[in-house]
Protein backbone atom coordinates (compact mmCIF):
# COMPACT_ATOMS: atom_id res chain seq x y z
CA UNK A 1 0.00 0.00 0.00
CA UNK A 2 1.40 3.42 -0.94
CA UNK A 3 2.13 6.04 1.73
CA UNK A 4 -0.66 8.31 0.41
CA UNK A 5 -3.23 5.51 0.61
CA UNK A 6 -2.12 4.71 4.16
CA UNK A 7 -2.49 8.33 5.25
CA UNK A 8 -5.95 8.50 3.66
CA UNK A 9 -7.03 5.35 5.49
CA UNK A 10 -5.75 6.71 8.83
CA UNK A 11 -7.66 9.97 8.23
CA UNK A 12 -10.92 8.13 7.41
CA UNK A 13 -10.60 5.98 10.54
CA UNK A 14 -9.86 9.07 12.69
CA UNK A 15 -12.87 10.99 11.34
CA UNK A 16 -15.10 7.93 11.78
CA UNK A 17 -13.88 7.48 15.35
CA UNK A 18 -14.50 11.17 16.04
CA UNK A 19 -18.07 10.90 14.75
CA UNK A 20 -18.70 7.76 16.81
CA UNK A 21 -17.36 9.41 19.96
CA UNK A 22 -19.50 12.51 19.27
CA UNK A 23 -22.66 10.41 18.89
CA UNK A 24 -21.95 8.40 22.04
CA UNK A 25 -21.16 11.48 24.14
CA UNK A 26 -24.24 13.28 22.75
CA UNK A 27 -26.37 10.28 23.76
CA UNK A 28 -24.78 10.27 27.21
CA UNK A 29 -25.66 13.98 27.55
CA UNK A 30 -29.28 13.28 26.59
CA UNK A 31 -29.56 10.38 29.02
CA UNK A 32 -27.92 12.35 31.84
CA UNK A 33 -30.39 15.19 31.35
CA UNK A 34 -33.46 12.94 31.21
CA UNK A 35 -32.61 10.28 33.75
CA UNK A 36 -30.51 11.92 36.43
CA UNK A 37 -32.51 14.05 38.83
CA UNK A 38 -30.92 16.55 41.22
CA UNK A 39 -29.75 14.97 44.47
CA UNK A 40 -32.20 17.05 46.53
CA UNK A 41 -35.20 15.76 44.51
CA UNK A 42 -34.53 12.12 45.34
CA UNK A 43 -35.75 12.74 48.90
CA UNK A 44 -39.26 13.46 47.59
CA UNK A 45 -39.56 10.47 45.28
CA UNK A 46 -39.54 7.20 47.18
CA UNK A 47 -39.78 3.71 45.73
CA UNK A 48 -42.81 2.00 47.20
CA UNK A 49 -42.21 -1.11 49.29
CA UNK A 50 -44.10 -3.02 51.96
CA UNK A 51 -41.61 -1.57 54.45
CA UNK A 52 -43.47 1.75 54.12
CA UNK A 53 -46.94 0.38 54.81
CA UNK A 54 -49.91 -1.13 53.03
CA UNK A 55 -51.16 -0.23 49.57
CA UNK A 56 -54.81 -0.84 48.78
CA UNK A 57 -55.27 -0.45 45.04
CA UNK A 58 -58.26 0.38 42.84
CA UNK A 59 -60.84 0.88 45.57
CA UNK A 60 -64.11 2.05 43.99
CA UNK A 61 -65.85 5.31 44.82
CA UNK A 62 -68.47 5.46 42.08
CA UNK A 63 -70.02 3.70 39.13
CA UNK A 64 -67.61 5.00 36.48
CA UNK A 65 -64.79 2.85 35.19
CA UNK A 66 -62.27 5.47 36.30
CA UNK A 67 -63.83 5.96 39.72
CA UNK A 68 -61.04 4.21 41.60
CA UNK A 69 -58.48 5.28 44.14
CA UNK A 70 -55.30 3.89 45.69
CA UNK A 71 -54.88 4.17 49.44
CA UNK A 72 -51.44 4.19 51.05
CA UNK A 73 -51.57 3.34 54.75
CA UNK A 74 -48.43 3.96 56.83
CA UNK A 75 -46.68 1.10 58.57
CA UNK A 76 -47.41 2.42 62.05
CA UNK A 77 -51.16 1.96 62.46
CA UNK A 78 -51.22 2.56 66.22
CA UNK A 79 -51.80 6.32 66.31
CA UNK A 80 -55.06 7.93 67.43
CA UNK A 81 -55.43 9.91 64.22
CA UNK A 82 -53.76 10.59 60.90
CA UNK A 83 -53.55 13.35 58.35
CA UNK A 84 -54.67 12.45 54.83
CA UNK A 85 -52.93 13.81 51.74
CA UNK A 86 -54.77 13.40 48.45
CA UNK A 87 -52.53 13.80 45.42
CA UNK A 88 -54.23 14.10 42.00
CA UNK A 89 -52.41 13.14 38.84
CA UNK A 90 -51.47 15.39 35.91
CA UNK A 91 -52.34 14.84 32.26
CA UNK A 92 -54.21 17.82 30.87
CA UNK A 93 -57.59 16.42 32.01
CA UNK A 94 -57.30 13.91 29.13
CA UNK A 95 -54.65 11.42 30.24
CA UNK A 96 -52.63 10.19 33.23
CA UNK A 97 -53.22 7.78 36.08
CA UNK A 98 -52.91 7.68 39.85
CA UNK A 99 -50.05 5.19 39.46
CA UNK A 100 -47.97 7.98 37.85
CA UNK A 101 -47.54 9.54 41.29
CA UNK A 102 -46.60 6.39 43.18
CA UNK A 103 -43.21 7.76 44.25
CA UNK A 104 -44.77 10.97 45.60
CA UNK A 105 -47.51 9.06 47.42
CA UNK A 106 -44.88 6.68 48.81
CA UNK A 107 -42.91 9.67 50.12
CA UNK A 108 -46.02 11.01 51.87
CA UNK A 109 -46.87 7.61 53.32
CA UNK A 110 -43.29 7.21 54.48
CA UNK A 111 -43.64 10.48 56.38
CA UNK A 112 -46.56 8.99 58.30
CA UNK A 113 -49.56 10.30 56.34
CA UNK A 114 -52.38 8.30 54.89
CA UNK A 115 -52.01 9.12 51.19
CA UNK A 116 -54.42 8.66 48.31
CA UNK A 117 -54.23 8.93 44.55
CA UNK A 118 -57.63 9.29 42.89
CA UNK A 119 -58.47 8.63 39.25
CA UNK A 120 -61.19 10.62 37.53
CA UNK A 121 -63.00 10.24 34.21
CA UNK A 122 -60.73 11.69 31.56
CA UNK A 123 -61.98 13.61 28.57
CA UNK A 124 -61.41 11.10 25.76
CA UNK A 125 -63.26 9.84 22.68
CA UNK A 126 -65.16 7.43 24.95
CA UNK A 127 -66.00 10.22 27.37
CA UNK A 128 -66.52 13.43 25.38
CA UNK A 129 -68.89 14.59 28.12
CA UNK A 130 -66.09 14.75 30.72
CA UNK A 131 -65.02 18.24 31.72
CA UNK A 132 -63.06 19.93 34.49
CA UNK A 133 -66.41 20.46 36.21
CA UNK A 134 -67.43 16.78 36.06
CA UNK A 135 -63.94 15.76 37.17
CA UNK A 136 -64.04 18.16 40.13
CA UNK A 137 -67.41 16.73 41.12
CA UNK A 138 -65.99 13.21 40.95
CA UNK A 139 -63.18 14.24 43.30
CA UNK A 140 -65.78 15.75 45.62
CA UNK A 141 -67.63 12.42 45.65
CA UNK A 142 -64.43 10.45 46.13
CA UNK A 143 -62.99 12.18 49.22
CA UNK A 144 -65.62 10.86 51.71
CA UNK A 145 -65.08 7.33 50.31
CA UNK A 146 -61.32 7.67 50.74
CA UNK A 147 -61.80 8.67 54.36
CA UNK A 148 -64.31 5.84 54.91
CA UNK A 149 -61.81 3.33 53.51
CA UNK A 150 -59.04 4.66 55.76
CA UNK A 151 -61.32 4.50 58.80
CA UNK A 152 -62.39 0.96 57.89
CA UNK A 153 -58.71 -0.02 57.84
CA UNK A 154 -58.28 1.42 61.34
CA UNK A 155 -56.75 4.76 60.43
CA UNK A 156 -58.79 7.61 61.87
CA UNK A 157 -58.48 10.74 59.71
CA UNK A 158 -58.75 14.08 61.52
CA UNK A 159 -57.56 16.52 58.81
CA UNK A 160 -56.46 16.53 55.21
CA UNK A 161 -54.46 18.27 52.51
CA UNK A 162 -55.22 18.44 48.77
CA UNK A 163 -52.42 18.38 46.24
CA UNK A 164 -51.65 17.62 42.64
CA UNK A 165 -49.73 18.44 39.52
CA UNK A 166 -51.01 20.46 36.55
CA UNK A 167 -54.57 19.26 35.84
CA UNK A 168 -54.49 17.45 39.18
CA UNK A 169 -53.38 20.66 40.85
CA UNK A 170 -56.35 22.49 39.31
CA UNK A 171 -58.73 19.85 40.67
CA UNK A 172 -57.01 19.86 44.06
CA UNK A 173 -57.42 23.64 44.34
CA UNK A 174 -61.08 23.47 43.27
CA UNK A 175 -61.76 20.94 46.00
CA UNK A 176 -59.74 22.84 48.61
CA UNK A 177 -61.28 26.27 48.02
CA UNK A 178 -64.73 25.46 46.57
CA UNK A 179 -65.65 22.21 48.33
CA UNK A 180 -63.32 22.22 51.32
CA UNK A 181 -65.91 23.52 53.74
CA UNK A 182 -68.14 20.51 52.96
CA UNK A 183 -65.36 17.99 53.41
CA UNK A 184 -65.81 15.28 56.07
CA UNK A 185 -62.65 16.54 57.83
CA UNK A 186 -61.04 19.99 57.75
CA UNK A 187 -58.95 20.69 54.65
CA UNK A 188 -55.99 22.49 56.17
CA UNK A 189 -53.52 22.86 53.32
CA UNK A 190 -53.24 22.69 49.55
CA UNK A 191 -50.17 22.51 47.37
CA UNK A 192 -49.14 21.79 43.84
CA UNK A 193 -47.75 23.21 40.65
CA UNK A 194 -48.82 24.64 37.30
CA UNK A 195 -52.55 24.07 37.78
CA UNK A 196 -54.87 26.45 35.93
CA UNK A 197 -56.91 28.31 38.50
CA UNK A 198 -58.52 31.06 36.45
CA UNK A 199 -60.29 31.23 33.08
CA UNK A 200 -60.23 34.81 31.89
CA UNK A 201 -59.86 34.95 28.09
CA UNK A 202 -57.32 37.79 28.20
CA UNK A 203 -54.93 35.61 30.21
CA UNK A 204 -55.07 32.74 27.72
CA UNK A 205 -53.22 34.48 24.91
CA UNK A 206 -50.93 31.45 24.50
CA UNK A 207 -53.93 29.78 22.82
CA UNK A 208 -54.88 32.83 20.78
CA UNK A 209 -57.63 33.94 23.15
CA UNK A 210 -58.32 37.45 24.35
CA UNK A 211 -57.99 39.17 20.99
CA UNK A 212 -60.71 41.33 19.50
CA UNK A 213 -61.41 39.00 16.59
CA UNK A 214 -64.19 36.53 15.82
CA UNK A 215 -61.63 33.73 15.46
CA UNK A 216 -60.24 34.41 18.93
CA UNK A 217 -63.71 34.51 20.47
CA UNK A 218 -64.61 31.23 18.78
CA UNK A 219 -61.43 29.64 20.09
CA UNK A 220 -62.24 30.93 23.59
CA UNK A 221 -65.81 29.65 23.40
CA UNK A 222 -64.58 26.23 22.28
CA UNK A 223 -61.87 25.87 24.91
CA UNK A 224 -63.90 27.15 27.83
CA UNK A 225 -66.98 25.11 26.81
CA UNK A 226 -64.90 21.96 26.90
CA UNK A 227 -63.36 22.84 30.26
CA UNK A 228 -66.51 24.06 31.98
CA UNK A 229 -68.81 21.42 30.51
CA UNK A 230 -71.23 24.20 29.60
CA UNK A 231 -72.10 25.68 26.21
CA UNK A 232 -70.32 29.00 25.85
CA UNK A 233 -70.83 31.13 22.74
CA UNK A 234 -68.46 33.65 21.08
CA UNK A 235 -71.00 36.33 22.02
CA UNK A 236 -70.65 35.41 25.69
CA UNK A 237 -66.89 35.67 25.31
CA UNK A 238 -67.37 39.13 23.83
CA UNK A 239 -69.71 40.47 26.50
CA UNK A 240 -67.92 38.74 29.38
CA UNK A 241 -70.92 36.73 30.57
CA UNK A 242 -68.92 33.50 30.08
CA UNK A 243 -67.23 34.26 33.40
CA UNK A 244 -70.30 33.01 35.26
CA UNK A 245 -70.10 29.70 33.40
CA UNK A 246 -66.43 29.09 34.20
CA UNK A 247 -66.79 30.28 37.79
CA UNK A 248 -67.32 26.79 39.20
CA UNK A 249 -63.94 25.59 37.88
CA UNK A 250 -61.99 28.78 38.57
CA UNK A 251 -60.28 27.92 41.86
CA UNK A 252 -58.84 31.42 42.28
CA UNK A 253 -62.39 32.78 42.50
CA UNK A 254 -63.16 30.45 45.42
CA UNK A 255 -60.22 31.24 47.67
CA UNK A 256 -62.34 33.53 49.85
CA UNK A 257 -64.72 30.61 50.46
CA UNK A 258 -62.03 28.58 52.22
CA UNK A 259 -58.79 30.58 52.49
CA UNK A 260 -56.45 27.80 53.58
CA UNK A 261 -52.64 27.74 53.57
CA UNK A 262 -51.28 27.25 50.08
CA UNK A 263 -47.96 26.50 48.42
CA UNK A 264 -47.80 26.72 44.62
CA UNK A 265 -45.22 26.94 41.85
CA UNK A 266 -45.62 28.24 38.29
CA UNK A 267 -43.34 28.58 35.29
CA UNK A 268 -43.18 32.14 33.96
CA UNK A 269 -42.80 30.85 30.38
CA UNK A 270 -45.49 28.17 30.55
CA UNK A 271 -46.95 27.29 27.12
CA UNK A 272 -49.63 24.96 28.48
CA UNK A 273 -51.13 26.84 31.40
CA UNK A 274 -50.93 30.62 31.10
CA UNK A 275 -48.71 32.19 33.72
CA UNK A 276 -50.97 35.28 33.71
CA UNK A 277 -53.81 33.17 35.12
CA UNK A 278 -51.66 32.22 38.09
CA UNK A 279 -51.17 35.91 38.93
CA UNK A 280 -54.92 36.07 39.64
CA UNK A 281 -54.48 33.20 42.07
CA UNK A 282 -51.71 35.02 43.88
CA UNK A 283 -53.84 38.16 44.03
CA UNK A 284 -56.71 36.17 45.58
CA UNK A 285 -54.38 34.55 48.11
CA UNK A 286 -53.00 37.95 49.08
CA UNK A 287 -56.43 39.64 49.28
CA UNK A 288 -57.80 36.91 51.51
CA UNK A 289 -54.91 36.94 53.96
CA UNK A 290 -53.90 33.38 53.18
CA UNK A 291 -50.65 32.02 54.59
CA UNK A 292 -49.17 31.17 51.19
CA UNK A 293 -45.98 30.73 49.23
CA UNK A 294 -46.03 31.38 45.51
CA UNK A 295 -42.91 30.37 43.62
CA UNK A 296 -42.18 31.66 40.13
CA UNK A 297 -39.71 29.73 38.03
CA UNK A 298 -38.55 32.51 35.73
CA UNK A 299 -36.78 30.37 33.13
CA UNK A 300 -39.19 27.44 33.06
CA UNK A 301 -42.38 26.35 31.40
CA UNK A 302 -45.02 23.79 32.33
CA UNK A 303 -42.42 21.21 33.40
CA UNK A 304 -40.71 23.58 35.88
CA UNK A 305 -37.65 22.16 34.17
CA UNK A 306 -35.02 24.91 34.20
CA UNK A 307 -34.97 26.25 37.75
CA UNK A 308 -33.86 23.48 40.03
CA UNK A 309 -32.89 25.87 42.84
CA UNK A 310 -36.43 27.32 43.01
CA UNK A 311 -38.00 23.88 42.72
CA UNK A 312 -35.96 22.86 45.76
CA UNK A 313 -37.29 25.83 47.74
CA UNK A 314 -40.83 24.96 46.63
CA UNK A 315 -40.54 21.36 47.88
CA UNK A 316 -38.95 22.53 51.12
CA UNK A 317 -41.91 24.90 51.61
CA UNK A 318 -44.33 21.99 51.08
CA UNK A 319 -42.46 20.00 53.71
CA UNK A 320 -42.52 22.99 56.06
CA UNK A 321 -46.27 23.63 55.60
CA UNK A 322 -47.13 19.94 56.02
CA UNK A 323 -45.21 19.94 59.32
CA UNK A 324 -46.86 23.19 60.40
CA UNK A 325 -50.49 22.53 59.47
CA UNK A 326 -50.68 18.75 59.52
CA UNK A 327 -47.91 17.53 61.81
CA UNK A 328 -47.40 13.79 62.08
CA UNK A 329 -48.19 12.96 65.67
CA UNK B 1 3.44 17.45 21.37
CA UNK B 2 3.13 13.97 19.90
CA UNK B 3 0.38 13.10 17.41
CA UNK B 4 -1.17 10.70 19.99
CA UNK B 5 -1.42 13.45 22.62
CA UNK B 6 -3.06 15.74 20.05
CA UNK B 7 -5.59 13.05 19.18
CA UNK B 8 -6.45 12.49 22.85
CA UNK B 9 -7.03 16.22 23.35
CA UNK B 10 -9.25 16.40 20.24
CA UNK B 11 -11.27 13.38 21.39
CA UNK B 12 -11.69 14.90 24.86
CA UNK B 13 -12.93 18.17 23.34
CA UNK B 14 -15.36 16.29 21.08
CA UNK B 15 -16.70 14.34 24.08
CA UNK B 16 -17.27 17.43 26.22
CA UNK B 17 -18.88 19.42 23.40
CA UNK B 18 -21.14 16.51 22.39
CA UNK B 19 -22.17 15.85 26.01
CA UNK B 20 -23.08 19.51 26.51
CA UNK B 21 -24.96 19.61 23.19
CA UNK B 22 -26.88 16.47 24.21
CA UNK B 23 -28.07 18.14 27.41
CA UNK B 24 -28.87 21.37 25.60
CA UNK B 25 -30.86 19.46 22.96
CA UNK B 26 -33.09 17.97 25.67
CA UNK B 27 -33.55 21.36 27.29
CA UNK B 28 -34.35 22.96 23.92
CA UNK B 29 -36.84 20.21 23.10
CA UNK B 30 -38.59 20.54 26.45
CA UNK B 31 -38.66 24.32 26.14
CA UNK B 32 -40.28 23.96 22.74
CA UNK B 33 -43.00 21.70 24.13
CA UNK B 34 -43.57 23.19 27.56
CA UNK B 35 -42.14 26.69 27.42
CA UNK B 36 -38.84 27.87 28.83
CA UNK B 37 -35.56 29.44 27.83
CA UNK B 38 -32.04 28.20 27.16
CA UNK B 39 -30.60 31.18 28.99
CA UNK B 40 -30.47 31.40 32.75
CA UNK B 41 -31.70 29.05 35.41
CA UNK B 42 -29.95 25.72 35.78
CA UNK B 43 -26.44 25.34 34.43
CA UNK B 44 -27.10 23.33 31.23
Amino acid sequence: MSKTKKEKKVRVVSVGLGILIFVLAFGAGVVSKVAIKPAWAQKYAVTWSDELGTLKSDLPYGEGEANRFDLYLPKDGTKDSYGLVVYLHAGGFTSGDKADDRSTLAWLCGKGYVAAGINYTLRTEEHPEASVLSQSNEIKAAVPKVIEAAEAAGYHIDKMAMAGGSAGHALAMIYAYRDGKDAPVPVVFTYGAVGPSSFVAEDWGIFGLGQDTEESRQAGAGLFSVMSGKEITPEEIKDGSYREKVHEIAAAEWVENNPIPTVVAYGALDKVQPFLASLRLEEALKENGVDYKYFVLEHSGHGLQNDSAVSKLWMEAIDEYLAKYMPVK
Amino acid sequence: MSITAKRIIIIAIIMVVAFVLGRLAVRAGMNLLLGGTLFGGDFL
